[in-house]
């Protein structure tokens, strides 16, 4: 009997070890060592490690309070892992989610910025000394264990990434395994930046939805800065200069909105709302002629804000 | 969650009907100027549609966080610093979203296959392996 069972058994078990060798080819397949662009690879220096980057050690689940009193405490916000934990842990989930991370930054005074998925952006954050925010998923998708870490440093000769994860401060993982458990989560990552400061390779639009989300808790004075950063980056962007010309007029500083706003709409003529704000500033200033003009052009473009401008201009 | 919306929307567009309606009737000459977030939004489309759906998102994320054991004290500012996109995530897929530092169920298959994938470096559940 046991003869005759002998060659199925072999051939189940030969079969099985194909079928989880494959699995793991297919797993494998998909977390190669992950390859730097030229250009980064040239401009980045082959090592970084941001210096006093505070090690929150992590109760039971919550990586997120600890990673995120790491970067705030780092960028100067004097906050208590205590303190965070009310803020942003979810008992019901046992853990944080990504949406609500970045709303705790921003109740503390910092912007957060949601970076490109890749290992490019992540580097280069490191390397201008921002510590990253990152959410992994340690385990597999089918049962996942996801984790927030912050990364602090790198080295590209040994291909290798150092973190402040979980309890373990200074944890060095291959960049290979960690893009592997960083790919999961679609590479999410974000740096907590103080208004006046921009990530170096975020886009337009990104950064105009993070600092308008800032402005809408904490008021146009303290984000002023963010502003005037933004424009001086993205010195095309018409919406930028007209963030600008709305926080500089809400701070009292009505010439400097004119300007503003008359730089938005030098960019792109079509900005309804930009010639709209334009003249109404210029009408609070007692400019009736230059706002004429500018109403009237607001006027004239079809859109969300045309009734109003015609309202002004009927006023006049 | 449903009847909540289905009684609060009516409300609301009242409520700001009524609210533009007095703005336009007043007599005093409004000059207040177009917020950056109010452009932005009508920007993305239509800019009452989404007032509305901002305002009934929130509710429902409060309630939603309260129903997860956040503290009631707490929510309201945490809500409050929501981004309009973050909340109407959240009010979508809370359930959904991963939550950082969320367990493994203590199998021995998945014990033994996350083993096998740590020691591979496609995971990092085990510290021992590295």
């Amino acid at each position: 009997m046991q003869d005759r069972f002998k060659p199925v058994c072999k051939n189940a078990r030969l079969a099985g070890v194909l079928l989880l060798s494959l699995w793991l080819l297919i797993l494998t397949g998909c977390a190669a060592t992950p390859r730097l662009a030229a250009n980064t690879e040239q401009t980045l220096p082959r090592e970084a490690m941001i210096e006093g980057v505070p090690f929150h050690a992590q109760r039971e689940y919550q990586c997120g309070p600890a990673s995120l009193a790491m970067v705030l405490n780092h960028d100067g916000v004097d906050v208590a892992m205590e303190r965070l934990i009310p803020q942003v842990f979810i008992p019901g989930r046992e853990g944080s989610v990504q949406p609500e991370m970045l709303a705790t930054v921003r109740r503390h005074g910092r912007i957060p910025y949601v970076l490109n998925d890749s290992l490019d952006a992540l580097l280069t954050e490191i390397a201008a000394g921002h510590p990253v925010v990152v959410m992994q998923n340690l385990s597999l998708p089918a049962w996942p264990m996801w984790h927030y870490a912050v990364a602090i440093g790198y080295d590209l000769e040994a291909s290798e990434l150092i973190l402040h994860s979980g309890e373990e401060a200074e944890r060095i993982e291959s960049f290979r395994r960690f893009d592997a458990t960083w790919a999961r989560s679609e590479r999410w990552a974000f740096v907590a930046l103080s208004p006046g400061e921009l990530p170096s390779g975020v886009s337009e639009q990104r950064a105009l939805q993070a600092i308008s989300a800032f402005e809408q808790v904490h008021g146009a004075g303290a984000t002023l800065p963010a502003w005037e950063a933004f424009t001086a980056r993205f010195s095309a962007s018409s919406m930028g200069h007209f963030a600008l010309g709305n926080a500089r007029y809400a701070t009292g500083d009505a010439p400097g909105a004119i300007e503003a706003f008359r730089t938005s709409v030098a960019h792109r003529d079509d900005l309804g709302v930009a010639w709209l704000n334009l003249g109404l500033v210029l009408l609070a200033q007692g400019e009736t002629d230059e706002a004429r003009q500018a109403l009237g052009r607001a006027a004239e473009l079809p859109g969300d804000w045309q009734p109003r401008a015609r309202e002004a201009l009927e006023r006049l | 969650m449903k009847t909540l919306r289905r009684f609060l929307s009516p409300l609301l567009i009242l409520a700001l009907v009524l609210g533009s309606v007095s703005v336009s009737a007043a007599p005093l000459p409004t000059s207040e100027l177009v917020s950056t977030q109010a452009a932005l939004s009508a920007e993305r489309g239509d800019a009452d549609r989404e007032r509305i759906n901002e305002i009934l998102s929130r509710t429902e994320v409060q309630e939603q966080l309260v129903a997860q054991g956040v503290d009631l004290a707490e929510v309201e500012a945490r809500v409050a610093a929501l981004s309009d996109e973050e909340a109407r995530q959240m009010a979508e897929q809370l359930d959904q979203l991963p939550a950082g530092a969320s367990v493994v169920g203590a199998l021995l298959l998945v014990f033994l296959v996350l083993l096998v994938t740590d020691i591979l470096g496609l995971t990092n559940v085990f510290p021992f392996t590295r």
